[in-house]
């Protein structure tokens, strides 16, 4: 259960962008995670409603955007989606395939209260 | 009213960025870091007490232990002649950049040349969490199903060598090491492959040596 501690990893970035910001409230985080990522959308969530308590982002919702697997083939030039583990290309098979997006674990925006 | 503000962030951009100091460190110091994953009893302290003995009759080594609970590992790898650190996470299942960086001082870095983390027993959680290594090797064990590649590729895709572990069972366990192998290159083509067994000492010379290369590299400046 590695998600807490990216959920508090992601609650460090919000609160820290709320204070510089000179923000009262938090209304939604978004987040793009990739497929490759490792991380479990649910205990993401629980994780962070379970953290986000007595902080400026309390009244936040977490919203996630799965971000598909995408690699281009490096033998003949394919950029395509893939849906399981195995880059093997598409078209003529190679294994040389470059991860292009994916792999993601990136804050995207907040929408705060303003006043 | 509401307003939205941009953050284009990582999520882990702090674990991120002091693993990246610590890697800087790691480089200045010439001291080589492997960071070893694998599920709980796949034999990462077995391999660490049959491998490290001999690694330290040319070079200056030490082990932090990653476990839940509890000063056995540490203790067996301190048994085994090397020193040893342990971090109980107290129930995380990982390691993070801030326990590397906190068990630091324990160490002398000027006079090392191989640091080994031996990260919590867990197939999942380690590969999102940069330590500051110089890379990755994850140890699969027979008992555990040849397919463990193909169930967990983030962790094959994060690592750079993969150890087949307890061949000697691989024939009990109706374990097919060549297809278990097969499912890790299809997932990750880079990766280096050893199949060791600590019963019958078999293929621990080649791993030996392979960690004798990368601290020489280390030692030539030379990025892993």
């Amino acid at each position: 259960m590695h998600e807490a501690s990216i959920a508090q990893s992601l609650l460090d970035v919000v609160i820290e962008t709320a204070h510089k910001n000179s923000v009262k409230s938090v209304l939604s985080v978004e987040v793009n995670i990739g497929r490759l990522a490792a991380v479990e959308k649910n205990s993401l969530l629980f994780a962070f409603d379970a953290l986000k308590e007595g902080t400026v982002a309390e009244k936040a919702s977490l919203i996630i955007n799965d971000i598909p697997i995408v690699g281009k083939c490096n033998a003949c030039g394919l950029e395509d989606e893939y849906d399981n583990f195995v880059f093997s290309c598409h078209n003529c098979g190679s294994y040389d395939v470059t991860i292009i997006s994916g792999e993601e674990l990136n804050i995207k925006e907040i929408e705060v209260e303003d006043e | 009213m509401s307003k939205k503000i941009e953050v284009e962030d990582k999520i882990l951009s702090k674990n991120d960025k002091l693993a990246n100091e610590l890697r800087q460190l790691f480089l200045d110091k010439k001291v080589l870091v492997i960071n070893f994953v694998s599920s709980p009893g796949s034999g990462k302290t077995s391999i660490l007490e049959n491998i490290l003995p001999k690694l330290s009759k040319k070079y200056r080594l030490a082990v932090i232990e990653g476990d839940l609970e509890t000063e056995n590992d540490a203790e067996r790898i301190r048994k085994a002649g090397i020193k040893a650190y342990q971090i109980t996470t107290g129930g995380a299942c990982h390691l993070e950049a801030f326990g590397i960086k906190n068990a630091l001082p324990n160490f002398d870095l000027d006079n090392l040349d191989l640091l080994i983390i031996e990260n919590v027993g867990n197939l999942v959680c380690p590969a999102s969490f940069d330590l500051g290594e110089d890379f990755k090797i994850v140890v699969i064990s027979t008992p555990e199903g040849d397919d463990k590649p193909a169930k967990y590729p983030s962790m094959i895709r994060a690592s750079s060598a993969i150890i087949v572990n307890k061949i000697d069972l691989a024939e009990y366990m109706e374990f097919d090491v060549d297809k278990c192998i097969d499912y890790a290159k299809r997932i990750n083509p880079n990766l280096v492959e050893f199949r060791t067994s600590c019963k019958t000492k078999t293929g621990l010379d080649d791993l030996i040596a392979f960690i004798e290369t990368k601290i020489e590299e280390k030692h030539a400046g030379i990025r892993g």
